[in-house]
């Protein structure tokens, strides 16, 4: 992928949503391509973790205690509270069929986090939204 | 109405604001309004307008959903964001246990406020993955 391909790509997940282009940009020169084959894990829970990952193609089954909880496909991510607080990981992904990811390594994104407020302002969009979202889940 | 360097030394003794220097946190001082609640007012109403981000600095309040309490904060914590960052009305009732204290700023205000102190905006990405965190495993 070309760095345009994946900043289009990163304009897609929802966590950086309404990033300024620059901010995209920045973000795609540091992100890496990771080719999983099926079966693959992506994450494995418990550890701790040092990247978060985006789906471009392909397919993650989020698995925890041997239940699956989630599918994620393309635009989807996964792994960015690891990143952030640097505990271990919640739960375990695996590849479903080849799948393609772009993965931010933890100290790359520590180091974007610094330099760019846009980006913190977008993750902590992002992850209010969640935690409202399991709010209201769990209250009605 | 505590004076300025009061409210600087009390704000500097956060961990919101424990990564500020004395000139910014006088910044911060002049941002925000400090304001007083009797015992059981509502601070926030759940799906009422008017919002504001606060931080608590004396007393106790009681984040309600309904007749339910599914929160109690105490000092140092801040409520209010959610609303604020999404766009949205307040999901929760939030409530004076005693008598409170707090600083507020206008909702409008706090991507500005934020986007300056991007040291609190990061305070407050790591305590939203704390509580995502424990949302989750709540679900479980």
């Amino acid at each position: 992928m070309t760095s345009a391909q994946k900043a289009a790509s990163l304009a897609r997940v929802g966590l950086f949503a309404g990033l300024p282009p620059a901010s995209l940009d920045a973000l795609a020169e540091l992100a890496g391509e990771v080719a999983f084959e099926d079966g693959d894990p992506i994450v494995i829970q418990g550890q701790v973790g040092t990247g978060l990952f985006v789906v471009v193609s392909g397919a993650a089954r989020v698995v925890h205690g041997g239940q699956e909880l989630a599918r994620l496909g393309p635009g989807e991510f996964l792994g960015e509270l690891a990143v952030i607080d640097r505990q271990p990981r919640m739960a375990s992904a695996f590849a479903m069929g080849p799948t393609t990811c772009l993965a931010l390594a933890s100290w790359d994104l520590f180091r974007r986090l610094d330099a760019d407020p846009d980006l913190v302002h977008s993750l902590l969009r992002g992850l209010t939204a969640r935690l409202r979202h399991l709010s209201e889940h769990h209250s009605h | 109405m505590a004076g300025t360097e009061e409210m600087i030394d009390e704000l500097s003794g956060l961990a919101l604001f424990a990564d500020l220097a004395r000139p910014e946190l006088a910044g911060v001082v002049h941002t925000l309004d400090e304001e007083w609640y009797p015992d059981g007012q509502r601070i926030l109403r759940e799906g009422l307008s008017g919002t504001g981000f606060y931080v608590l600095l004396e007393g106790e309040v009681s984040v309600r959903l309904g007749e339910q309490e599914v929160a109690r904060l105490r000092r140092g914590a801040y409520f209010g964001e959610a609303a604020i960052l999404l766009g949205e009305l307040p999901g929760a009732d939030v409530v004076a246990v005693g008598r409170v204290r707090v600083v507020n700023l206008a909702g409008p205000a706090l991507k500005d406020f934020l986007m300056r102190h991007p040291n609190v905006m990061f305070r407050i990405l790591q305590e939203q993955t704390r509580r995502l965190r424990g949302a989750i495993q709540w679900r479980r």
